[in-house]
């Protein structure tokens, strides 16, 4: 097994990155109790995994990048790291991450910006860009993030490692604290796509505490074959519009052709709906968000922020200093296509338009294709502050990625080769609860394409 | 579609939110391009016999009717803001005094 001071070198070593929330006496502290209590049978034993500070630990602080859970301890752990711990994983701290999980760079965070790791004038991605920077930088070879729109697979693409969203209902999200529900997943990050698939294999399958979980065994893990012969990948075209970066283009062309070499059937595909994903996603979320976030009040967690007369302006005062401008953006917009006169016009045209993208990719599959692959996000890491002023831009960021958040699927993205020296990642979308099928079709990417090559 | 700060204000009170004075020109105005940007939906044609889509399984599964106990490992005193005699302390309702 890992040493727990070994452990915790590597992690406080990665500092300047700015991506772990623990203090480092407190995090060398924890990890020597966990590495002395940890289950040398269990199949992670002694693996470091480190955990977005939006899933409720029993170890460390739980804030969400938010000043409204600032030192909020949570008095239960989430089920996935319940089990990570069962298997003898070291809880190995929090992670820096946009507040509840809002954002596309890890710059909505009230903690600080976290920093690429290859980069330290761009952002790592987000809103799990803690985790991603810290399995990019070496640190760990495995994390916890969470996504609702693409905030696992959007930073591994940006700082080069593996991310997986499972299908939504395969991993429990009991102790998760919840941002979109009818979206939100734990997805996992690894150095590889076995470190992935292994730790997402562990937090897997059903969980009493969480209804939205499906009653199925955990996920088994495939074996790493020899070819794609047999396997139908589908392009979709929306995917590849004109304007799509040409690097991009280029380790997305690579990619393909080795999936062929390999033996797999490639054929284009349409997925009509996808243009609107990303306005889908912008009312659905923030709809749910206003909704989840209204049990910040100060009343039941965290700090309470002074100068409140009465209980209604103790809710305002607290909730209006506690949330940072991008939470605060996305609650009045949820608030607003809720509200009477506007519900049919936003909600429910979503609502509609979210059953449209889903029946694409039924669509699709239903005609004999396996996987879809795509880019991950349409261009390499961006710098910070570059798009911190335009949401909508950010909100771009995600228009690869939040379909199958709608769709509930699960999807993968995995290095695919460099432009400039900055990640490209490439994303494989699979069928719901075919995880194994996407993840044997990752492995046998992984072996072939060069990761760290320029595109 | 514009939204007026008369407009950000009312949705703010609604959402329980106190917005500074000085920045609600910018947040008008960031909210008016984003429901400017997700209007677009309205342009593809309403089908009400589209079924809702909801992620997950399809019935709610029930639990067996048993008590299991699920123990917290430190009570709301320590991560309540104030938390006396079993209660969650709040500001006094002034008005009804």
């Amino acid at each position: 097994m890992s040493d727990a001071k070994a452990v915790a070198d590597r992690l406080v070593k990665a500092k300047r990155l700015n991506a772990l929330l623990t203090p480092p006496k407190e995090l060398r502290k924890s990890l020597n109790t966990q590495s002395a209590e940890a289950r040398p049978t269990g199949v992670l034993y002694g693996m470091p995994v480190a955990v977005k500070d939006n899933i409720c630990t029993l170890e460390f602080t739980t804030t969400c990048g938010s000043r409204i859970l600032e030192g909020y301890r949570s008095p239960y752990e989430a089920t996935a790291v319940a089990k990570l711990k069962a298997a003898g994983a070291l809880i190995a701290g929090k992670t820096n991450c946009d507040e509840f999980a809002m954002g596309s760079s890890t710059e909505h965070s009230a903690y600080g910006r976290v920093i690429h790791p290859l980069d330290k004038a761009r952002v790592p991605g987000g809103s799990s860009g803690g985790s991603a920077a810290l399995v990019g930088a070496g640190a760990v070879p495995a994390a916890l993030g969470s996504e609702t729109g693409g905030s696992v697979r959007q930073p591994a693409a940006f700082c080069g490692v593996v991310g997986i969203k499972p299908t939504y209902g395969r991993v429990s999200r009991y102790g998760l604290v919840a941002f979109g529900s009818s979206l939100d997943q734990i997805g996992v990050f690894g150095r590889s796509v076995h470190d992935a698939a292994r730790v997402l294999s562990v937090i897997s399958g059903r969980d009493p505490r969480d209804s939205t979980c499906e009653d199925r065994d955990p996920l088994r893990l495939p074996t790493v074959p020899e070819s794609l012969q047999g396997f139908v990948v589908g392009l979709p075209k929306e995917y590849f519009p004109p304007e799509l970066d040409p690097a991009v283009r280029r380790a997305c062309d690579r990619a393909i052709r080795m999936m062929k070499e390999l033996g797999a059937a490639v054929r284009e595909v349409s997925l009509p709906h996808t243009p609107y994903a990303v306005p889908t996603y912008y009312v659905i979320a923030p709809a749910e968000a206003s909704s989840n976030l209204a049990r910040y009040d100060g009343v039941r967690y965290g700090p309470r922020f002074n100068g409140a007369a009465d209980l209604r302006s103790l809710y305002r005062s607290t909730r209006g200093q506690g949330f940072g401008p991008e939470v605060r953006r996305r609650i009045l917009i949820g608030t607003y296509v809720l509200s009477s006169g506007y519900y049919d016009a936003y909600y429910r045209r979503a609502q509609q338009m979210r059953a449209l993208i889903a029946q694409d990719f039924r669509n699709v599959f239903d005609r004999g294709v396996d996987l879809l692959f795509t880019p991950t996000v349409p261009s390499p890491a961006f710098k910070a502050g570059e798009k911190l002023a335009d949401p909508i831009a950010m909100y771009m960021s995600d228009i690869f990625t939040v379909t199958a958040n709608l769709a509930g699927l699960p999807a993968i993205s995995l290095p695919i080769g460099r432009v400039k020296g900055l990640p490209i990642g490439g994303q494989l979308i699979g069928q719901a609860f075919l995880e194994d099928e996407m993840i044997e079709a990752a492995y046998a990417l992984e072996r072939v394409v060069p990761a760290t090559d320029e595109a | 579609m514009s939204v007026s700060r008369e407009e950000v204000l009312r949705i703010a009170q609604l959402a329980e939110l106190d917005v500074d004075e000085e920045a609600l020109p910018t947040l008008a105005e960031q909210m008016s391009r984003i429901l400017d940007y997700v209007a677009q939906l309205s342009a593809v044609p309403a089908n009400g016999t589209v079924k809702v889509f909801v992620p997950g399984p399809d019935a709610i599964r029930f639990r067996n009717d048993e008590v299991v106990p699920s123990q917290l490992e430190f009570g709301p005193k320590e991560f309540a803001p104030d938390f006396k005699e079993g209660f969650f302390v709040v500001p006094k309702l002034g008005q009804f005094e």
